[in-house]
């Protein structure tokens, strides 16, 4: 009786991941597609082009930089010169580079600017972690949160390319690709740095 | 931890690390877009490639001293050893600091510096009508038997023996007529 229930529950999670794999393409064809429309509207000039790519974008690189360290105050600043940056150099947007790639790539340099500006500046991350509702014990939940804040203490004491790497790829969520660029290096470097950013983190968790 | 879940912990991180963005920020990004977005910047793409070089500070010097020394070649400079190079940048920063000055002078500074360095430099200048283009200012022996010659006009150019000869008899004749 208990193995028919568990072949039935393996048969209906294969037919949820063949339900839900077509749907998680067309949504990546989607924003590509998006992304791709809004970069050639940009590239014409359209004003209304660049309103939409702050719509998009402002938290995300608001976030980016905080995640870097800086604080609110300077984060702010930083997200909106790297729009302001975004609006001169959109002569390199070019045909088939990631539209979100290029505007995080603004950003990271305009962070490196920044701390080479003020090198003493301390680094300060978000405080606190946004609990989530999870049916976990109270017990299981507290260790989990407790690894949660030793790994992000580790991840602010890497050294900033590092921890870069990091940030753009889970943090921010971006593909290899994406990331890569906007760390302005080839997939292959990307990879090993992040990789040996996965070990620092290994080593200093344990 | 394996690295596995590390990489959990780090997407979860990702979407645990975060506050709320100040409401208005988007807008005041929004009302900063320029009237007209520039699509291309003629100039901005060398500074561009300049960036995405992304040149370390030692190349950078090394770019900086290697222009410097060909600088010093094309101006007459010949030493590549540490003091001759200090020598060569003063004389240069000298000459960029005379470079509002006239032509004469210019050449005289440099003369006192070739004849510093131990140079074969002889100096027509007290003897000459500074007036005259073709008056031979100064005279500086090449290592290849030839001469180099600096006019009143600041122009030079590089004679052997025999021409060298013709020239000053020719200035001697003028400033004794």
């Amino acid at each position: 009786m208990g193995k028919k229930v568990k072949i039935a529950e393996q048969k209906s999670d294969l037919a949820y991941l063949k339900n839900t794999q077509p749907n998680l393409d067309r949504d990546m064809q989607h924003d590509s597609r998006k992304q791709d429309s809004l970069a050639t509207r940009l590239r014409a000039g359209d004003r209304m082009a660049a309103s939409e790519l702050v719509d998009e974008y402002y938290q995300q690189i608001y976030l980016f930089m905080r995640r870097l360290g800086h604080d609110r105050q300077a984060s702010e600043d930083l997200t909106q010169e790297s729009f302001f940056n975004a609006w001169h150099h959109i002569g390199q947007l070019k045909d088939g580079k990631a539209l979100n790639g290029w505007l995080y790539r603004i950003a990271s340099n305009v962070s490196k600017l920044h701390w080479r500006k003020h090198k003493h500046k301390e680094v300060i991350g978000i405080e606190g972690l946004q609990m989530q509702q999870s049916d976990k014990s109270e017990h299981e939940k507290i260790e989990h949160n407790e690894q949660l804040e030793q790994l992000k203490v580790a991840v602010e004491q890497l050294p900033i390319k590092l921890r870069e790497t990091i940030i753009l790829h889970y943090m921010q969520q971006l593909t290899i690709a994406e990331a890569a660029e906007a760390a302005g290096l080839n997939q292959g470097t990307f990879k090993s740095r992040l990789n040996r950013a996965l070990k620092n983190l290994r080593k200093s968790i344990k | 931890m394996e690295e596995e879940q590390i990489k959990e912990l780090l997407n979860e991180l990702g979407r645990q690390v975060t506050e709320p963005v100040r409401p208005g920020l988007g807008e005041e990004i929004k009302q900063r877009i320029p009237h007209r977005l520039s699509r291309h910047k003629i100039g901005w793409n060398t500074v561009n490639i300049i960036i995405d070089l992304r040149l370390s500070k030692s190349v950078a010097a090394a770019v900086i001293i290697v222009t410097l020394i060909l600088l010093l070649n094309l101006f007459g400079g010949r030493e590549l050893t540490g003091s001759g190079i200090i020598k060569d940048s003063m004389l240069l920063i000298k000459y960029w600091g005379n470079s509002g000055k006239d032509p004469v002078s210019i050449a005289r500074s440099r003369y006192e510096h070739l004849l510093e360095r131990g140079e074969n430099v002889i100096w027509y200048g007290y003897s000459i009508d500074v007036k005259d283009a073709n008056s031979v200012l100064m005279q500086r022996k090449l290592p290849d038997g030839k001469y180099q010659l600096t006019f009143a006009d600041g122009q030079e150019k590089q004679v052997n023996s025999e021409q060298l000869v013709e020239l000053l008899a020719r200035m001697l004749e003028k400033s004794t007529k």
